[in-house]
């Protein structure tokens, strides 16, 4: 009962999300993830509800999950090009973390490929989206992190898509991480609703279109600009440490 | 029940410390500007302590001093105004820091020449120093300036002594060189 109201109330909303969208022309500033969602609302809850008990429904469904997946890469790629589209300094450490993270996941797919012959056929597609969707989590967390760093002035828009998409992979990658038997239990319900609260996030963040704020201009082109202010941060950071240290220490 | 081995036990643990002590230097220096006393509305526009009288904050001489007039309620009233000072310039030491990291992220953001590494080091170094601060900050909320003094007073003859043994050791198990047989 409870699992029937969270999925109805969730093509409800993205219906409702979609028509805003193409009402307010968000859909055409944020092509991915509108994409996303209509991919969502047309491949992956009606045409489940057409074919639920046809036997083409599993491939189906892990077909339709990994498209999902790759939409959603689409989301974070979008939230990069339109949020740090006049930050290059942050693109570019943005750009470093997100390359880190996965060369990272690549090694440790790697070990485990080259520990473990039979690993790539013991894999099943359930442990394949559990660590696609941890790297996911990963990467939307570290770039959430050098957003912050950088006090990146986000628009509304833009804040909810990013705080939404994060939540959603967030519980997924959670839950199939410490409960990869979700069954019909808590966790079940608890992953159908984390999609319903983002869903939720974004139908208030993307009601109306907002512009982005206009950041200070403190802007430093030239890469000598850049290199005599990071040697001054520097500087003033290790009289600081001094500073703490000498204090201390008698 | 999950099985999880313990070193891995205590990394976590470390690691949840060692964030939960940045945290708190960070939220140090938002206590400037949140506190509602008079002295520290202000404290961010306080200029920063001479280093003579930082240093004699953390010094026990004033302590033993005042312990001397045998007056409880003096030494109460010692302790709890020097750990208000101690955990001031504690706070004022990590706004400056962030305000430091705070400027050169505003400029960094739009700099087209921004270097990773750089970046990285800035970055480890300010987590440093907030790490710093938030233990500092801690250990004086819980046992006061002077005893933070004392233990750096005997951490560091306890580190001179281990310096001075590990020297003496290199000098006995060092091969002595005699001069050569026909050497001038």
């Amino acid at each position: 009962m409870l699992g029937q109201l969270i999925w109805w109330s969730s093509i409800a909303l993205e219906a409702v999300l979609l028509v805003r969208g193409l009402q307010t022309r968000l859909a055409f500033r944020y092509p991915f993830f509108f994409s996303y969602v209509a991919f969502v609302f047309f491949f992956q809850d009606l045409l489940s509800l057409l074919i639920r008990n046809s036997p083409i429904y599993a491939y189906a469904f892990w077909s339709t999950e990994f498209v999902g997946i790759l939409l959603g890469c689409g989301v974070v790629f979008e939230i990069y090009r339109i949020g740090l589209g006049r930050f290059p300094g942050t693109a570019t450490m943005a750009r470093n973390a997100l390359g880190l993270i996965f060369v990272l996941a690549a090694t440790k797919g790697l070990v485990a490929a080259a520990t473990n012959s039979g690993w790539w056929v013991q894999t099943n597609t359930l442990e394949l989206a559990r660590s696609i969707r941890t790297v996911q989590a990963f990467a939307i967390v570290g770039f959430a992190l050098v957003l912050l760093m950088y006090s990146i002035p986000f628009g509304k828009n833009l804040r909810g898509i990013l705080f939404g998409y994060g939540l959603y992979v967030g519980v997924i990658a959670v839950t199939l991480t410490f409960v990869p038997d979700v069954g019909h239990g808590f966790w079940f319900y608890a992953l159908s609703a984390s999609y319903l609260i983002a869903l939720v996030i974004w139908l208030v963040h993307l009601w109306s279109y907002q512009e982005n704020p206009v950041a200070s201009p403190t802007s430093v082109s030239g890469g000598s600009g850049y290199a005599l202010d990071a040697a001054a941060t520097r500087s003033r950071l290790e009289s600081a440490r001094r500073e703490l240290v000498r204090t201390v220490r008698p | 029940m999950i099985g999880f081995p313990i070193p891995a036990l205590f990394t976590s643990a470390l690691l949840i410390i060692f964030v939960l002590l940045i945290v708190k230097g960070l939220a140090a220096a938002r206590d400037v500007s949140s506190t509602s006393n008079d002295l520290l509305d202000d404290a961010a526009e306080i200029p920063p302590c001479p280093p003579e009288f930082v240093f004699r904050v953390f010094s026990s001489g004033d302590a033993r001093f005042v312990s001397g007039t045998q007056s409880h309620q003096l030494v109460k009233l010692f302790r709890s105004e020097r750990k208000e000072v101690a955990l001031l310039w504690v706070r004022q030491v990590s706004a400056g820091i962030q305000r430091t990291i705070r400027d050169h992220t505003r400029m960094a953001r739009s700099s087209e020449g921004l270097d990773f590494i750089t970046e990285v080091k800035l970055l480890f170094l300010y987590g440093e120093l907030m790490l710093f601060c938030g233990a500092l900050f801690v250990a004086i909320q819980s046992a006061g300036p002077a005893w933070l003094g004392r233990v750096a007073v005997y951490l560091d003859a306890q580190s001179q002594r281990l310096a001075r043994t590990q020297q003496a050791v290199r000098a006995a198990t060092t091969p002595r060189e005699f001069p050569r047989v026909g050497a001038a």
